[in-house]
């Protein structure tokens, strides 16, 4: 069989190439805007506890931060604790999140939030991450 | 006249180069972009506790009828009795059936991590506990 006499090819240019890489690269851009979220770092290291509780956490309340030595943050900021009973008292929400190290001492954990319960806070909830399976 | 009208070459002008435009400066825009998603954003799958404080003027206080939980760093007690979490699990489970609005306050001494405590809140909601409250110790 005799073959269809080809085509000739276009010169490729230097842009020619380079798509697919910026096809990749924009899929990559789109997928890490709408699966990661933003938030604000802490200002220290703080390991979540595992737990298999499913609540939600709701995103628009403020997060207090407590790291493995009892160190305070509040949305990100580096607080004392009477910076905190202040910032709280101030704050008109009455919800507030606590993301607590898996290794901070529970009877400070507990305080606290006895603490921020007594300055008006209606709700509080313990931030946790599912457990990776397994040991834990 | 009707060269005139042929408007593919005004002014019988060549017809001008198509303007390339180079693609490396997006490229470059969009590789910072990237970066500055990885980077910032958190990939944590965030669930949450909802956790009331016993003593509050709102919430039914008083610790008369309910069940204490001591959590400390050699185990758990209940009622005077170092219980193993399992343990633990079964005697609250039993409860619930009988009564299932117990309230159940929580005790964590000094030296007990936030782990420990978090799994304890998971195995008394595992056993069906709804009514749990922390207690702070005085």
């Amino acid at each position: 069989m005799k073959r269809m006499p080809r085509k000739p090819r276009r010169q490729l240019t230097y842009d020619d190439s380079i798509l697919p890489l910026i096809n990749v690269v924009f899929l990559l851009l789109i997928f890490f805007m709408v699966v990661g979220k933003l938030s604000a770092n802490d200002p220290f290291e703080v390991i979540p506890p595992q737990s298999i509780s499913d609540g939600e956490a709701a995103q628009q309340d403020l997060t207090i931060a407590v790291g493995a030595e009892g160190e305070l943050a509040l949305s990100g900021k580096l607080v004392t604790e009477e910076e905190l009973v202040a910032a709280v008292k101030a704050a008109e929400q009455g919800e507030f999140r606590i993301r607590a190290d898996s290794r901070a001492s529970a009877a400070t954990v507990v305080a606290l939030i006895d603490t921020l319960r007594s300055n008006g806070v209606a709700s509080v909830r313990l931030l946790t991450v599912p457990s990776m399976g397994g040991d834990n | 006249m009707l060269a005139a009208l042929d408007t593919s070459r005004p002014f019988g002008r060549e017809p001008r180069k198509r303007l390339k435009i180079s693609l490396t400066p997006l490229i470059d825009v969009v590789f910072i972009l990237l970066v500055f998603f990885m980077l910032a954003s958190s990939f944590l799958d965030w669930r949450s506790i909802q956790v009331s404080s016993a003593g509050q003027p709102g919430a039914p206080s008083g610790v008369e009828g309910s069940l204490l939980i001591d959590l400390r760093s050699d185990g758990v007690r209940l009622a005077g009795e170092t219980l193993t979490l399992e343990a633990l699990g079964e005697r609250v489970g039993a409860r619930m059936q009988a009564k299932p609005d117990q309230r159940i306050l929580i005790r964590p001494a000094s030296g007990v991590d936030m782990q420990r405590m978090v799994t304890l809140l998971d195995t008394l909601s595992n056993a069906g506990a709804q009514d749990i409250a922390l207690m702070p110790t005085r």
